[in-house]
């Protein structure tokens, strides 16, 4: 059972590690195309167009078909609920990588916040 | 060049895409279960399951949530930070328990909910903390 679980939570860091890196591709082709103003049909149309094809959005597409893939057996072999807590570990992933690679500033509230989703995660996997 | 102010239009496709992001883990847990009696000890056995999963309606339900979701989540990242976004995008964290009792008769420990609810609470204190960088910057 033990064993299980740390296998279960390996296999759901490693989803997260893959969505993370998903969201950086997806974040860094978004803001290579400065896209500001009003949004409508056409516009936003026009902007996945734009999307589709920055290579980019196509490695964050491998890796979300990864983390699916990797889902999909995490979900196999443990409830939903658990999971789907566990998977907020990506917060702590996005966090080092907002700060570290995409150089968004934040504040000590936020490293506290982030601390609190680790005892969160810690608390949700001790049953 | 940061881009942190949330309106009411980025606010409601927040929520859209937590209702949808629900509806998301909803369909593929049901894709999941459906090949119940397979038991995954290997590559070769993952890769039946796989076969197996992506055979069943539910799972191209929950693709096809996240198309949805994709295109709403392309909106909101280009109209605010990833650090601001996630963090209001998360009351899913609370969505999918609820839906896992009611939907998949999932049992719930009251130390597992006060984890949900920590999980929560450092969701909000991150949100927090977004909202206080933009009150400095003013």
């Amino acid at each position: 059972m033990r064993a299980g679980l740390l296998i279960t939570l390996f296999m759901i860091s490693l989803t997260s590690l893959c969505d993370t890196i998903n969201q950086l591709f997806l974040k860094s082709a978004i803001d290579s195309l400065n896209f500001g103003g009003k949004f409508n049909f056409v516009r936003i149309f026009k902007f996945i167009f734009q999307l589709l094809i920055r290579p980019r959005v196509w490695l964050s597409f491998v890796f979300s078909v990864i983390s699916l893939c990797i889902w999909l057996l995490v979900l196999s072999r443990a409830d939903l609920n658990f999971a789907f807590s566990a998977d907020s570990m990506h917060y702590i992933f996005i966090a080092l990588a907002s700060r570290f690679i995409l150089k968004e500033k934040f504040s000590s509230l936020r490293w506290l916040g982030t601390g609190l989703l680790v005892v969160g995660i810690v608390f949700v996997s001790l049953n | 060049m940061l881009k942190k102010k949330v309106t009411l239009k980025i606010l409601l496709l927040l929520v859209a895409s937590d209702i949808l992001e629900t509806a998301i883990h909803f369909f593929f847990k049901k894709g999941a279960l459906a090949q119940g009696e397979l038991l995954v000890v290997d590559l070769s056995s993952a890769i039946v399951f796989l076969k197996a999963v992506f055979s069943s309606p539910f799972l191209w339900a929950g693709l096809l949530t996240v198309v949805v979701v994709f295109i709403i989540w392309s909106t909101i990242l280009s109209k605010i930070d990833l650090s601001v976004a996630v963090p209001i995008a998360s009351f899913s964290y609370i969505l999918v328990p609820v839906v896992s009792v009611i939907c998949l008769h999932e049992q719930i420990s009251v130390l597992r909910w006060i984890g949900i609810l920590l999980i929560l609470a450092g969701v909000i204190l991150v949100s927090l903390s977004s909202g206080e960088r933009t009150e400095q910057k003013k």
